[in-house]
């Protein structure tokens, strides 16, 4: 049975890129308008897409129940504002995150700013393993600000800021994977396999 | 090691096929958009863009289309300009599979736009697109592809793009395009100095050494060409370790 992934539809954008790329790792991939889904899900993605507030508008009626799930092991994968709205709190928006991860997220502090491009991460978390250029795109104005530690990579932009995080069975990425190429397929063949191991 | 420069194809497109020659790719894949975007990322390309040059409302339905099939199989940023007439086009391309999108006349004759577009997408997937030319003391944005001056002083405008929240300036020298003779410098940088959001240079590449010479000279962190690429001379790979031998940072 290939695992079941349910890809949170809860912004305006490109769903088909995350969409295609997990299917080329074996994943079999549902896009849940409905985000009730989340809560039975064997293993959620929520996508770089859309904005802070407009997301959480959405994933708030399911936040408690999702949030449960993750705590007794579900695994998770949040891209840039999937990423974000782990965290407790936005800079970008005025509604509370759902609060997995401890902390914030804040605006990005530098003279370029939306931090748009390619740049490396640099970890030692089991995830990267076997990919050996770690350039990514990064396309993004505002940045997580943990307090749990589940910062495991960084990303100098005009100073060091955490790119990539993990908290037990859930990682988050600042950049896209779906939009880095063979590295970022790479990326998400090793969490397609870290899923599978999860359950 | 810190954010690399970007070097980025653009593919005119009409009515969904891709206007221009290009001579690396079999002859069924010529015109097909997908599959140039497709070749380009295994060059190594940092992102592709899509510019319909479509006349009709018909031919850009047919772009939306296309760019489903290139968001497919594309698995670097893919920005479609051209034509982008309201907020509804901008969501529709980008439910498309683009990753961005480009607006320029309509940014001009309704600024609001941009600020709309960045509240309900991101800016981050708002590029707003100026097309200038030099006049005494400066430059002149036009609007309608080139075709009518909109009377506006181009640092002005970039700062006010900025300003209402675009992500990104996609900056063509109209006296540059089509020379071959090189990026406009002077122009880049002034543009590229007076904001904080990254700018892309257009306009004018001919050679890996215009490429070399835009991204060494101003702070413009992306450069865009078409032709250089569509007819074999150079692939991306070549102009990226070319700019590598010489200093600068790519992917």
């Amino acid at each position: 049975m290939p695992l079941r992934i349910e890809l949170a539809d809860y912004g305006v954008g490109n769903l088909h890129s995350i969409r295609k790329a997990l299917e080329n790792c074996g994943a079999e991939v549902h896009v849940a308008e409905d985000m009730a889904l989340l809560e039975r899900a064997e293993c959620i993605v929520l996508p770089g897409v859309g904005a802070f507030d407009r997301a959480m508008e959405r994933l708030r009626p399911h936040g408690e129940a999702i949030v449960e799930r993750l705590n007794e092991g579900v695994p998770c994968l949040g891209i840039c504002i999937g990423m974000q709205v782990l965290f407790q709190r936005s800079a970008e928006g005025a509604s509370p995150g759902l609060g997995f991860l401890e902390g914030e997220v804040v605006r990005l502090s530098a003279p370029r700013v939306p931090h748009m491009g390619w740049n490396e991460v640099v970890t030692a978390d089991a995830i990267m393993d076997g990919i050996e250029d770690r350039h990514f795109y990064f396309a993004h104005s505002f940045r997580g600000r943990p307090t749990d530690g589940s910062a495991v990579g960084h990303t100098d932009h005009f100073g060091s800021f955490p790119s990539l995080f993990r908290k037990r069975n859930v990682y988050g990425t600042q950049f896209h994977p779906e939009k880095s190429s063979s590295a970022g397929l790479a990326f998400l063949r090793n969490f397609v396999r870290f899923a599978e191991g999860c359950a | 090691m810190s954010l690399t420069k970007r070097i980025i194809p653009c593919l005119d497109v009409k009515d969904g096929a891709v206007v221009k020659g290009v001579r690396f790719l079999d002859l069924k894949d010529v015109g097909s958009p997908p599959a140039m975007a497709e070749e380009y990322e295994r060059q190594g390309a940092d992102e592709i863009v899509f510019l319909d040059i479509s006349a009709s409302v018909e031919g850009r339905r047919t772009l939306l289309g296309v760019v489903e099939e290139t968001a497919k199989r594309l698995f670097v940023p893919l920005t479609v300009g051209g034509g982008i007439r309201e907020t509804a086009d901008v969501r529709a391309a980008l439910n498309a599979g683009a990753d961005k999108v480009s607006i320029n006349t309509v940014a001009v004759q309704r600024p609001e736009i941009i600020s709309e577009c960045a509240k309900d997408f991101g800016s981050q997937c708002v590029v707003v697109a100026i097309d200038a030319k030099r006049r005494a003391g400066g430059w002149t944005v036009y609007t309608h592809g080139g075709r009518r001056d909109a009377q506006l002083d181009m640092v002005r405008w970039a700062k006010r793009v900025e300003e209402l929240g675009a992500g990104e300036i996609l900056l063509t020298s109209m006296d540059a395009d089509g020379t071959k003779d090189g990026y406009d410098i002077a122009m880049t940088r002034a543009v590229a100095d007076a904001v904080s959001i990254p700018v892309i240079a257009s306009g004018g590449c001919g050679s890996p050494r215009h490429i070399l010479e835009v991204l060494r000279e101003t702070k413009a962190e992306a450069a865009l060409a078409a032709s250089i690429f569509h007819y074999g001379e150079w692939t991306v790979g070549d102009v990226k370790e070319y700019l590598r031998r010489n200093g600068v940072e790519v992917r």
